[in-house]
């Protein structure tokens, strides 16, 4: 079995002694379908974020931006809507022109990160430092530090809405995970990527165009932000910059719990996905017993270092183990060898 | 240093800067060119330079701190909590209480940075949010007014080494804040400059694995790297209670990314090696200048966060498209420019 499928299994085993614990902590509050709905609509703003961190980590960048991207797409789309709202526009028209709005503006902060960082060699930390202050700062400039509310009701639909008592927020998130599963394990886009992040010289005397490779990867990463950002704003009815900075620490935990190398290079989308899901099972059964978000924010940092320590040391002990287990064979075929002459 | 390189150095650059923006604003607004708005400017952010001075080290040496604000929090909102336990009341206490936490602080970090080969921003973003979590947790999360704070860090806020008398009798004058920053500023500029240790630090960020063969001992210059950005973020932690007398858990922490924006301004290199203390002081004062005197511009507050992010934008692609430097580049491997466009790559 490969580390990875080890890795997943534990993250599946970890997951359901999650559920259980709070199952039965809670009796009959967890395991509900209700909370299950409303888990279903408030994890996916969240989880299409850590997706986008997860394929800038597997170029071996990273995207501080993605929160910021979020923020001025939403903003964007927020300023539409609200101003649709009362005229004889047809709210249906005002919000296609709103998705729209959002998701272009989000390719064009994408399209500056990758520039900045496959033209310009910036190193992504710095170049997205810099783009989230700066699409922040649109942001906040748009809004000028207020809010912009009251949208269509229709828009509700998209945030609020259900399909079969599906909520519609985790129609969006499945959608948006095959896409990426498919551009990540069957398309050359995705294999450059990893290329790209194990190596980017090795990659480049391959053939293959580093610079496309990323800008395609950073417009991608601040689409999925864009997708975030129309949940974003109808969940809340609302938007005001500055939305949402917390979780910036939580993608990116969310990418290496999931086993995505921050050097690049490996990507384990099922294990991300499983790390959503652990976070938001602990972040609501937290909720329903009303822990302290400290605590609980003591616990994130914990977590991640020690998911770090273990995938420090596992592989290690793995070799160790390994290299005793052939000098044991070595030492074996020496004896039967000098029992023979 | 003959003029020519001199005058093509990002310090230069930065420093024209600043003085376009200040003879701008003063135009505009010739308060901002008086003794009070400069004192002020130097008080309020003398605390800040010193948590620059921090994070540049570790930038220096090829890493990111971004616990350096959730360490001086801890520090001072720690070292607030023990005076008011104890009812000493003295700064020296507090003073060594903050710098006592923001070592050990530091020491985590620090083995965290040096057991786990791992970029050093997941590993900070990890041990902020761990200290920043207890701290609420365990410490408390209630806010300590001006009104129930010891007296002895309110007198070291008002303390000036300079003092002078407005027209109308009032006083101000240049703050202790400054002689602390200057001999932080000093402190560290010697260690860099003139000690075995800070030559060690420069190589580790150069080539950590030359600097390794060479005899460089990296797990000890890494320990006292990060010992030292919470040493300094402790002194902070002091210094921004007695800035703004109130000790909230939750303030600061947040800011880290602008306070590391202002030491890239300054030409610090995130892959290591490159940056000097010159740099990073006058990227802290650009930074400053664009926080605090936009409204003196008549612009409004809310543009702050934009001009930021503009001007670090600005700066890296100066720094990494190597502007100031290309002709001189082009020229001496000018015949390969894709085996050099391969190495800037591979340097990512």
């Amino acid at each position: 079995m490969s580390a990875r499928s080890i890795h997943n299994l534990a993250l599946l085993f970890l997951l359901a002694v999650v559920i259980l614990s709070i199952t039965i902590v809670l009796p009959g509050k967890f395991l509900t379908v209700i909370n299950f709905q409303s888990m279903g609509s408030q994890f996916p703003e969240f989880a299409l974020l850590a997706l986008a961190m997860m394929l800038a980590m597997i170029t071996g960048g990273i995207d501080l931006s993605v929160v910021a991207i979020a923020n001025l797409a939403g903003v964007v789309a927020a300023f539409i809507l609200s101003r649709s709202v009362g005229t004889d526009v047809s709210p249906y028209l005002a919000i296609a022109a709103a998705v729209v709005a959002a998701l272009s503006v989000a390719a064009l902060c994408g399209l500056v990160n990758g520039i900045l960082v496959a033209w310009i060699n910036v190193p992504p930390i710095l170049a997205t430092l810099g783009t989230q202050a700066a699409f922040m700062g649109m942001a906040i400039v748009i809004t000028r530090g207020s809010a912009f509310s009251i949208f269509p009701e229709e828009y509700a639909f998209v945030g609020n809405g259900t399909v079969l008592g599906i909520p519609f927020p985790l129609i969006l998130f499945v959608i948006a995970a095959v896409a990426v599963a498919i551009v990540l394990k069957q398309s050359p886009q995705g294999f450059s990527m990893k290329m790209l992040g194990s190596s980017p010289i090795v990659s480049r005397f391959s053939g293959i165009r580093n610079d496309r490779i990323l800008i395609k990867t950073y417009v991608f990463v601040a689409l999925l932000a864009g997708v975030a950002a129309l949940i974003i704003i109808s969940r809340s009815n609302s938007m005001r910059a500055g939305y949402g900075e917390a979780y910036l620490l939580s993608t990116i935990l969310v990418a290496v719990l999931g086993r995505t190398d921050p050097d690049g290079g490996e990507e384990n989308l099922l294990g991300v996905v499983l790390g959503i899901l652990i976070l938001q099972a602990t972040q609501s059964g937290l909720n329903i017993l009303s822990i302290s978000p400290f605590f609980t924010k003591f616990v994130w940092g914990a977590a991640l270092l020690s998911v770090l320590v273990a995938m420090h040391f596992i592989p290690k002990i793995q070799k160790q183990r390994q290299v005793r287990l052939q000098k044991r064979a070595l030492a074996a075929a020496g004896a039967e060898h000098g029992s023979k002459t | 240093m003959e003029l020519g390189r001199l005058l093509r150095t990002q310090e230069i650059l930065i420093l024209a800067l600043v003085i376009v923006f200040s003879t701008i604003i003063t135009i505009v607004n010739p308060s901002f060119f008086s003794f009070e708005n400069l004192f002020d400017l130097v008080r309020s952010n003398s605390g800040v330079a010193i948590l620059a001075v921090g994070i540049f080290i570790v930038l220096l040496s090829g890493g990111i701190d971004v616990s350096s604000t959730t360490i001086a929090i801890a520090g001072q909102y720690i070292a607030v909590n023990v005076l008011l336990a104890s009812g000493i009341n003295s700064i020296a206490l507090a003073f060594l209480v903050s710098i006592g936490v923001g070592v050990a602080l530091g020491a985590i970090n620090a083995l965290f940075v040096s057991l786990l080969n791992i970029p050093t921003l997941i590993v900070t973003l990890g041990t902020s949010s761990l200290f920043h979590g207890a701290l609420l947790e365990f410490v408390g999360s209630r806010s300590i007014n001006s009104g129930n704070l010891p007296s002895a860090i309110k007198d070291f806020g008002r303390t000036n080494i300079i003092p002078l008398t407005r027209a109308n009798g009032s006083e101000y004058g240049l703050s202790v804040f400054f002689l602390i920053a200057v001999a932080v500023i000093v402190l560290t500029w010697y260690i860099l400059k003139y000690t075995m240790l800070g030559r060690g630090i420069y190589a580790i960020g150069g080539n950590q694995e030359a600097a390794e063969r060479v005899g460089f001992n990296i797990k000890k210059i890494k320990f006292f790297i990060y010992c030292y950005s919470g040493f300094l973020a402790g002194i902070m932690g002091v210094m921004h209670v007695a800035l703004i007398r109130t000790a909230n858990p939750q303030y600061l922490v947040g800011s880290e990314l602008s306070i590391i924006a202002a030491v890239v301004i300054g030409g610090a290199r995130l892959t290591g090696g490159v940056g000097t203390m010159a740099g990073t002081i006058l990227g802290v004062v650009l930074v400053t200048i664009l926080e605090k005197n936009l409204v003196l511009l008549g612009l409004p507050s809310y543009w702050q966060k934009f001009f930021i992010g503009a001007v670090l934008i600005i700066g890296v692609v100066i720094t990494y498209g190597e502007i100031l430097t290309k002709k001189r580049k082009g020229a001496a491997s000018g015949a390969r420019p894709e085996i050099k466009q391969v190495e800037a790559e591979g340097v990512r």
